[in-house]
């Protein structure tokens, strides 16, 4: 890579010229771990995230070239723009665990990812069960019996959440890769099942709010 | 020494200043750093920092901006325009025009709300807007003598994208390079945390005319992160003022007021709201009728709308994880957080005392300020930034008109989100995309922002061709699109066209128009800025002939009514510098008589204070 100002020689996932200083472009295809300069990995540290996150934006938000040429508001824009999509994703345990599956060639949020259909019998039952359950209370007014419902499914996910980790980490380590792949699909299809039922209690707490 | 005289000039950027303006419903301000610390500058004669967000368009063509135009409000009502914030980006049929008010509101083309005013064609909220700026602006450069042309602008953060779009325009429209478009609460906590070296997670309440807004902030190291924004971009203060009138109307079993009655109303109720901030009892007198109303009465009356405020901070707090217990301080802003109720329930919601220090109506244009003074002096950059949220989620219309979010709301800007369509016909070559911004699922209670058709697409079997469209929101919260057939990479052609603004060649034309007209419209402005001052005058002039004519002699008399009757057959003509000569002389002819009534005023204060004396 050389710098677009003066040609000088730059490691990839430069973020500013090392001499001039300058914005550089993204590179094609960079990942959100490397928008932080760091490998794919379950385990984030979060204060040091958010350090660099600030120290990035810092060097590339948009505000600090507002006088500075077309070429370099657009890098700017560009940098800027993956680091807060990548700090969003990376900060949240959830969202990292679908990303590294992404990364490891199966997106979840694509429709014909098609986990739907080889999960196990037993969670489609446990999913009927709970609709019905909370289809049941929301009918019936019983938002008491909905939250605690709901304390029940964020324990279901946390677990399902720790179990996807825990598959990703022998994914990432080349452990097993085919079942770690599924275990890990497996876990978060139930993490976003768990979810999406608690976005529906809290829809359901805030129109009790008003 | 300021370093003024050294300052070298250069050629690549715009000369001049950059300034911050707060925009408002009832008040604009326009404020910049002098010699590093931040100021409102003067917007009228007696050095006042407020300029009243007020059009008023003369019959005979001209513009007047501020308090001149708020003056002729009662005798025009539908050509003097006030609060037409509430209108930046909304359609004719929005929930706003059906409010009590005296617009009168025109056709036109495409869903764009237009006045329908005295001078000529009918004007949209984006031309009104750019009046007050162009105003701002010109203040502006009288204060530093020297051209103004690049300005940080205010706006409510829950505007919507096409709220802000109309910002941005009218700011164009006005001659100034918008540099960035700023959140009001945001604008405030930079003003508060500059000051204080503050660090800490705060809560800005900000209750304005038309706007209301909270927000969430997070402040460390100089980066102030929004952690979460929340808001109503139709409530604030002016509905306060309708709530009295509404009340005064029914007690009057008064159903169908006059244009002129409405005017008058607010005024006197907006009036009566202001006393009572600091009496417990106010008499609103309206056409000959007075009303007494107590600040109980007051605070019933508005306590719907008070309340409105209450789940939008819980939902901000929620949403930026946070307890109430949490935050390190509360910050309150906007003209309407001096109301006592408001400033009541703001304490009891976030359960401590909000700090503030700075004035409330200042505190949004002296962070403005500070932004411009950010983003123009290089010296500067590496102390402070400021990321800021969207508002509202952003999504596409779906089958069935259901909206898909891909930009969900308190997603940090900049950000960029795609999705992928595929056709469901055989042979389709065009795809309609709808863009929306709202957080319901159906599309129908979602804002509409823009729709456009994206052709040429080769004729393929259903589901065959692939389109990725591409939402893109930079650090104004403003969103681009864009579309790309997967298949061959090309972007395709595609026309995108506002719901509710003004489209960019609009824009160009009047831009085009205005800069055609600039010399005409600066004589008509002069014109109807003498005509007020001569009203003015002739008012005063008689009303104190009225009163003390008996100090003058009869040729002293007829020479000053003669000097008046100049102004009055001068200002029924269309020359603004004779008019000023006229105007001029009548000043003359009336000092010394001014002189005689000041001297008996005195006499007679001093008769009055020696009786008293024990």
């Amino acid at each position: 890579m050389q710098c677009w100002n003066c040609n000088t020689e730059t490691a990839p996932g430069t973020l500013t010229c090392p001499r001039c200083s300058k914005v550089q472009p993204l590179a094609p295809g960079s990942t959100y771990f490397e928008a932080f300069g760091l490998k794919p990995t379950v385990d984030v540290d979060l204060p040091g995230l958010e350090r660099v996150y600030r120290e990035r934006s810092l060097q590339v938000h948009p505000d600090r070239f507002s006088t500075a040429q077309a070429r370099e508001r657009r890098f700017a824009l560009e940098q800027s723009t993956l680091l807060n999509d990548a700090y969003r994703t990376l900060k949240d345990r959830a969202s990292r665990a679908f990303y590294l599956l992404k990364l490891n060639g199966l997106d979840l949020s694509k429709e014909d990812a098609g986990t739907q259909k080889d999960m196990p019998l037993s969670f489609l039952e446990e999913v009927m069960e709970l609709r019905e359950a909370l289809d049941g209370h929301r009918e019936r007014g019983r938002l008491e019996a909905a939250l605690e419902m709901a304390g029940e499914v964020s324990v279901r996910r946390s677990t399902a959440l720790a179990d996807a980790e825990a598959s990703l980490r022998q994914l990432l380590a080349h452990l097993d890769e085919e079942n770690s792949r599924r275990d890990a699909s497996h876990a978060l299809a139930r993490v976003r099942y768990f979810t999406r039922f608690l976005e529906e209690v809290n829809a359901m707490e805030e129109e009790a709010l008003g | 020494m300021s370093g003024g005289l050294l300052q070298i000039h250069d050629p690549l950027k715009p000369a001049g200043q950059a300034v911050g303006i707060d925009l408002g419903t009832t008040n604009s301000l326009v404020a910049a750093v002098v010699n590093g610390q931040p100021r409102c500058l003067p917007v009228d004669e007696a050095g006042g920092t407020l300029l009243p967000s007020v059009v008023h368009y003369a019959a005979e063509g001209g513009v007047l901006v501020g308090a001149q135009a708020r003056s002729q409000a009662s005798r025009f009502p539908t050509s003097t325009l006030a609060s037409v914030k509430r209108f930046m980006g909304k359609g004719r049929a929005d929930a706003e025009t059906r409010k009590l008010g005296s617009y009168r509101f025109a056709e036109g083309a495409g869903d764009v709300v237009r006045f329908e005013v005295a001078g000529g064609a009918p004007v949209t909220p984006i031309e009104v807007s750019a009046e007050i700026l162009r105003t701002l602006k010109r203040r502006a450069e009288a204060f530093f003598s020297a051209k103004v042309e690049r300005a940080v602008i205010t706006v409510p953060a829950y505007f919507d994208d096409a709220q802000r779009q109309a910002t941005k325009d009218a700011g164009r429209l006005a001659g100034l390079e918008v540099l960035r478009l700023l959140n009001e609460p945001t604008a405030a906590a930079l003003a508060y945390g500059l000051d204080k070296g503050s660090q800490g997670t705060f809560a800005v309440y900000d209750l304005g005319g038309g706007t209301f807004d909270v927000s969430i902030l997070h402040l460390v190291d100089g980066v102030f992160q929004v952690k979460a924004t929340g808001g109503n971009s139709a409530l604030g203060g002016d509905d306060f003022d309708r709530a009295v009138a509404e009340q005064v109307l029914s007690a009057e079993k008064l159903t169908a007021p006059t244009p002129e009655q409405v005017t008058t109303l607010l005024a006197a109720s907006r009036a009566a709201k202001e006393a009572l901030t600091t009496q417990e009892v106010t008499t609103l007198e309206w056409e000959g009728r007075r009303t007494d109303i107590s600040r109980a009465q007051l605070e019933a009356w508005i306590a719907p709308w008070v309340e409105k405020t209450g789940p939008v901070c819980r939902r901000a707090l929620k949403d930026a994880g946070l307890k109430v217990t949490e935050l390190d301080g509360v910050i309150l802003v906007g003209g309407a957080t001096r109301v006592p109720a408001v400033r009541r329930f703001a304490e009891t919601l976030f359960g401590r005392a909000p700090l503030g220090d700075i004035d409330p109506d200042q505190v949004v244009a002296l962070g403005a300020a500070v932004q411009a003074d950010l983003l123009t002096n290089a010296q500067r950059q590496d102390e402070v930034l400021l990321l800021d949220v969207i508002p509202l989620s952003l999504g596409l219309e779906t089958m069935g008109g259901v909206a898909e979010k891909l930009i969900v709301r308190n997603t940090t800007v900049p950000t960029a989100a795609a999705q992928v369509f595929t056709t469901f016909q055989d042979g389709q070559t065009a795809i309609d995309i709808h863009v929306v911004q709202g957080e319901r699922e159906l599309v129908a209670d979602c804002r509409s922002l823009a729709r456009f058709r994206l052709s040429g697409l080769p004729p393929l079997a259903a589901g065959m061709t692939r389109v990725e469209v591409r939402f893109e929101v930079n650090a104004d919260g403003l969103l681009a699109v864009s579309a790309r057939e997967q298949a061959t990479g090309a972007v395709q052609s595609m026309t995108v066209k506002p719901t509710h603004g003004l489209t960019d060649e609009e824009v160009e034309q009047m831009l085009l128009d205005s800069i055609e007209h600039a010399e005409a419209d600066m004589h008509a402005r002069q014109l109807a800025e003498q005509r007020v001052e001569a009203q003015r005058m002739l008012a005063d002039a008689a009303k104190q002939l009225r009163e003390n004519g008996d100090l003058l002699e009869a040729r002293e008399r007829s020479g000053l009514e003669a000097a008046m009757a100049d102004v009055k057959r001068l200002s029924e003509e269309a020359d603004a510098d004779t008019l000023r000569e006229a105007i001029h002389a009548l000043d003359e002819r009336a000092k010394p008589f001014i002189e005689l009534v000041m001297n008996r005023a005195m006499t007679r204060a001093l008769v009055g204070h020696s009786v008293e004396q024990p």
